[in-house]
């Protein structure tokens, strides 16, 4: 089946039993565990046992039958089942109530602009940066609070996970596998943040990109590790973005000058001073897009001398244009803090955004 | 208590890799050489190239870079190389 389904339990919508996926049988928990590592089905931690019950719960809360197509992996040609997303996201801690998410993000993973299979193969060694919004967060115990970024809840910390084990499990996205990342970064085990939608009047990251302020719907992006700055010396809009500018121009001279999707993270107390001065997320946007920008002649200044060439005095945009950045609020309360999170390579992959319960796709 | 799971890894059985037909001598053949269009190919192809050229009277060695190296080469490409009798695909950072 391809067509959109709504998630969301409903008495009426009976999945129907897994027939698909080949039965495993141990003797007790620690001989299950040891084989899911020996094969390198784990991401290295405990996995919670995938059996039948807990599979078909994840199958029943969003009314998708196990043989449901998520997608299909555009350069492998890999088809993506229900079933098998279930199965990953139960071993990554998930509840049922989680699995829409983890359904929606392998769902926008697998549109083709994102192009999975480079983002997840590449040296350069990305991780895939979940944003949720909407009313699901509060559905499921998301905190868009303290420790945003990092372990905030577990329903974060699991969809994030899932998503790993998915990689891993259906496309070989593993160590030395398909995944030939140089270094890789801890979001690589879980990344996801859900967005502060009360404590602020900035429209969600999702209203923004997909025109609906009601809708719960899930942002990936292929991120590099969070790069974290802090400013609490200015109350000026202005200021506070020269920090986060900074911050860009320093990975577009130490990593990529390629412009792309770049996030923004903003947690309350910086906030408060956009609010004050009345800046909206567009504001935001237009000022970043506007100053985040190097001459290819700062490579010199950074040990890059060699790859200069001849276009020093070319100037270099981390936004192709202003709608590139996502700009995202979240955090603890106290705390003159942000992060700058960087795209893979340029725009060699973009960020997509899904409603859940939607099928982009058919 | 035995505890019964289920497989969580993708199901199909990874396909038979069949070895593309050998040419053999490469005199009067036309060869095609993909890059993956990172800084590093350029002077290993054009080594290669020159290897080509200076080991056998090939009629062609064609050079050409994918537009995207982190994606598959697109019909352009696999279109031109249909009029070539072998091709050569790497990859380099």
């Amino acid at each position: 089946m391809t067509g959109p389904m709504p998630f969301g339990r409903t008495d009426h919508v009976v999945a129907p039993s897994l027939p698909h996926s080949n039965r495993l049988s141990f003797d007790d928990g620690v001989a299950l565990q040891e084989h899911f590592h020996a094969q390198g089905w784990t991401d290295g931690l405990p996995i919670v046992p995938p059996t039948t019950d807990a599979v078909a719960a994840c199958l029943d809360w969003a009314a998708l039958p196990a043989d449901h197509l998520i997608g299909v992996e555009p350069v492998r040609g890999r088809a993506i089942t229900a079933e098998k997303v279930a199965i990953n996201s139960v071993m990554a801690g998930c509840l049922p109530s989680h699995f829409p998410v983890v359904v929606t993000a392998v769902t926008a993973m697998l549109a083709e602009p994102f192009l999975l299979h480079g983002a997840t193969a590449s040296t350069g060694g990305c991780g895939v940066l979940v944003v949720v919004n909407g009313p699901i967060r509060h559905e499921i115990g998301m905190s868009s609070g303290f420790n945003a970024v990092g372990p905030s809840d577990r329903a974060s910390t699991c969809i994030g996970r899932a998503v790993r084990l998915v990689l891993g499990n259906l496309l070989e996205v593993r160590p030395g596998e398909i995944d030939r990342s140089t270094l890789g970064h801890p979001g690589k085990i879980s990344f996801c943040i859900a967005e502060d939608e009360e404590q602020t009047p900035w429209a969600s990251l999702a209203a923004e990109r997909i025109g609906d302020p009601y809708v719960s719907a899930v942002t990936v992006m292929a991120a590099m590790g969070p790069r974290q700055l802090m400013n609490e010396w200015t109350t000026e809009p202005a200021e506070i973005l020269d920090t986060f500018v900074a911050e860009i121009k320093a990975n577009m001279r130490h990593y990529s000058i390629w412009a792309g999707n770049y996030a923004v993270v903003i947690p309350p107390q910086l906030r408060a001073h956009f609010d004050t001065a009345g800046w909206s997320k567009a504001d935001v946007r237009e000022y970043v897009f506007e100053h985040a920008r190097i001459r290819r002649g700062e490579w010199a200044g950074v040990g890059k001398r060699s790859a200069v060439g001849e276009k020093g005095e070319h100037t270099y945009a981390a936004l192709t244009e202003p709608d590139d950045l996502l700009v995202i609020a979240a955090g603890g309360p106290a705390g003159g803090f942000g992060a700058v999170i960087p795209p893979w390579l340029g725009t060699t992959s973009r960020a997509i955004t899904v409603p859940v319960g939607a099928c982009i796709d058919c | 208590m035995t505890i019964e799971v289920l497989n969580p890894t993708y199901d199909e059985a990874a396909g038979d890799f069949t070895a593309a037909a050998r040419v053999g001598e490469l005199d009067g053949l036309t060869i095609g050489i993909v890059s993956n269009g990172k800084h590093g190919t350029v002077p290993f192809f054009d080594a290669f190239a020159d290897e080509l050229r200076r080991r056998s009277r090939v009629a062609e060695v064609v050079r050409v870079i994918k537009p995207n190296y982190s994606a598959p080469a697109g019909d352009e490409i696999l279109d031109d190389a249909r009029r070539w009798h072998a091709l050569v695909a790497g990859i380099g950072d």
